[in-house]
């Protein structure tokens, strides 16, 4: 497995070593990128800091908290409404956000007394909600406040609030993934274990690594009360602070994220012998089997089994619609973090791509094993890309679609390769079986769509003709298919609502007895 | 012994691209990690009794039974092996596995001792 310099990057050699293509014959202890260090300077990022990861991936999604950054109010508003994480709540953690608005002046006095105002005048906005989390950032962090002392001092007076101090500053580790592990941990150590656990059910987990993105977790969650098991909680995806101050309560910690996600795992083992199962939500047979693993750990495979047949019933017949005009597309797998290993195989295998390159923004070591495992023979692989790196892997590898975040995906559209969003995703969510039928549906939707008949055209080049209309999406994807296939009685488009979520909300769940 | 290397083979790739049981984020995790689901895997296949008295062994017994599921339906040849070649090929794949994942693991992060 040799390692790949990019053209564009023989200027930074130390680049060399964070980017390797899987070679035939070879396996992950030949070569694996370097990872989770810092930045190489000169190498224009495409990262996110330590205080964006805490508050921004980890903290935000709890849904039930005011969430107070402390610091100017850049730091706050620039990761607002970045990601969907949604909740059942009418999304309180959505819209709004809460800074202590920082400035020069408290940088040489202080920024404490502004803090406290800021702490109870929250508060006193919404008197429905008691219970906040605050981040620091770097200047505050810099400047030596001491944000635990103040929480404390408002605890004191407000007997009826709680509050759980991030101490997660933008420069508290080489990248966002620097405070996913500093958030999880604080709250591992400050807050699981100080509310008592409300068991209703035989079968209790924690749900852990799941953000709810545009209703993943809604979505598992119907799965799990279908089988008749009870989430204690959800890390933090729609999860509630109180019901995470109750993890150490459950029988069973199921884990879908990595890296510190695992962490919290792995001390929820240690300190109260809770047992942990990797599971995956995206694509039927890893879903599938994890729904399976579940129920077999609590003795109730059938009901898994039920839900499993009723599912794969209902969906799979469009999933393969997707697949039989989706074969043999190459696909760049640029998430942040996790998906490169939860998508690698999956896609290729359910949905007929190819993945010819997988990277992660973020991502450890251990990720990168895991995408490389998962992907197959001839893929690029880096750690930490930078714009040109990106930029010259599609130039050479001539992807049909990537998929990433917006800030690599606006660049990608520019030189006229779709893209979609693998971190909010477009038309989510893509959890469970409906979901993965609706990436399947935006990917189709993506590469085919009739748009590109005119945006790949250059006007000061390009003849144009005008007396021809366009060809529609199906024509496109259509015109190698067998007429079996396009003729099929049984294949067909997602035929699932606008909104697949909100219905769920008001579903009823039969009793299980024991 | 190139018959048991191209069989190991098929089995690693199918861990590698279907599991993440393996890929537990410290060397001592992996270890136990291993360790417990093929040997309750290997139990699974020669239709010998599995231990299931904790939680923890619930845990590796879901995970292994998952993984010979996947075994059986995909690899035909598996069913007409005694118990014999199956130990000695679950054995082959013990080794190969640890060698991926621990001791030939180019994973820096691997023996860190803390979080």
């Amino acid at each position: 497995m040799p390692y790949h310099e990019f053209e564009c990057s023989k200027c930074i050699p130390e680049r060399k070593k964070h980017a390797v293509v899987k070679g035939p014959g070879e396996d992950l202890t030949h070569a694996l990128p370097l990872g989770y260090l810092n930045t190489i300077p000169g190498s224009i990022s495409e990262r996110g800091c330590a205080y964006c990861g805490a508050k921004h991936v980890i903290g935000t999604p709890m849904k039930d908290v005011i969430h107070l950054s402390h610091g100017p109010v850049g730091c706050t508003y620039d990761t607002w409404q970045t990601k969907r994480y949604t909740s059942d709540n009418d999304n309180f953690q959505l819209k709004y956000t809460f800074a202590s608005d920082v400035k020069e002046k408290h940088i040489v006095f202080g920024a404490e007394k502004v803090l406290k105002q800021n702490i109870i005048e929250a508060f006193k906005a919404f008197p429905e909600i008691k219970r906040m989390t605050i981040y620091q950032t770097c200047a505050t962090a810099l400047i030596g406040d001491d944000v635990d002392a103040i929480a404390d001092e408002v605890m004191e007076e407000m007997p009826d609030v709680d509050i759980f101090v991030c101490n997660s500053p933008g420069f508290a580790g080489p990248s966002q993934s620097g405070g996913h592990h500093k958030i999880n941990i604080a709250w591992i150590k400050k807050k699981v274990g100080t509310v008592e656990p409300k068991i209703t059910g035989d079968y209790v987990i924690n749900y852990v690594g799941e953000y709810n993105i545009q209703g993943d977790q809604e979505v598992m969650i119907d799965y799990f009360n279908r089988m008749g098991v009870q989430v204690l909680s959800t890390f933090t995806g729609n999860g509630s602070y109180d019901d995470l101050r109750a993890m150490h309560g459950a029988h069973l910690n199921v884990l879908e994220c990595a890296r510190s996600a695992e962490y919290i795992c792995n001390e929820l083992k240690v300190k109260y012998g809770i047992p942990r199962l990797d599971i995956e939500g995206f694509g039927f047979e890893p879903l599938s089997a994890s729904l399976r693993k579940i129920g077999l750990f609590f003795g109730i495979e059938d009901r898994a089994q039920t839900i499993i047949d009723e599912e794969t019933a209902r969906w799979k017949p469009e999933l393969d619609w997707y697949k039989e005009r989706l074969k043999g597309k190459k696909v760049c797998l640029w998430p942040g973090g996790s998906k490169l290993w939860h998508w690698a195989n999956v896609l290729h295998e359910e949905m007929g791509v190819d993945i010819v390159s997988v990277y992660t923004k973020f991502g450890h070591q251990g990720d990168m094993e895991k995408g490389i495992a998962r992907c197959e023979v001839g893929a690029l692989a880096f750690d930490d890309p930078n714009e040109l790196e990106g930029l010259e892997a599609m130039m050479t590898l001539k992807p049909d679609i990537i998929f990433t975040g917006k800030r690599p995906g606006e660049v990608a559209k520019k030189i006229r390769v779709p893209y979609l969003n693998a971190h909010a995703y477009h038309n989510g969510p893509y959890k469970g079986y409906e979901g993965w039928v609706r990436f399947a549906r935006d990917i189709y939707n993506a590469i085919y769509s009739p748009i590109h008949q005119l945006s790949n055209l250059d006007i000061s080049n390009d003849e144009i003709s005008i007396g021809t209309g366009f060809q529609t999406a199906k024509m496109l994807s259509d015109v190698n298919l067998s007429d079996e296939v396009v003729s099929s009685a049984t294949l067909r488009q997602y035929t699932g609502k606008y909104d697949s979520v909100s219905d769920l909300r008001k579903k009823t769940y039969p009793e299980f007895k024991k | 012994m190139e018959n048991l290397k191209e069989k190991v083979a098929q089995l690693e790739d199918y861990i590698m691209k279907k599991c993440l049981w393996q890929f537990h984020s410290r060397a001592w995790d992996r270890k136990t990690q291993n360790e417990n689901i093929l040997k309750k895997a290997t139990q699974l296949l020669c239709d010998e009794p599995v231990e299931l008295e904790t939680p923890a062994d619930r845990c590796y017994w879901a995970d292994a039974l998952s993984l010979t599921e996947g075994f059986r339906s995909r690899y035909e040849w598996l069913t007409a092996m005694s118990k014999e070649d199956i130990k000695l090929l679950m054995q082959g794949l013990k080794e190969r596995i640890d060698f991926v994942t621990i001791t030939g693991s180019l994973n820096a992060e691997l023996t860190d001792p803390r979080y």
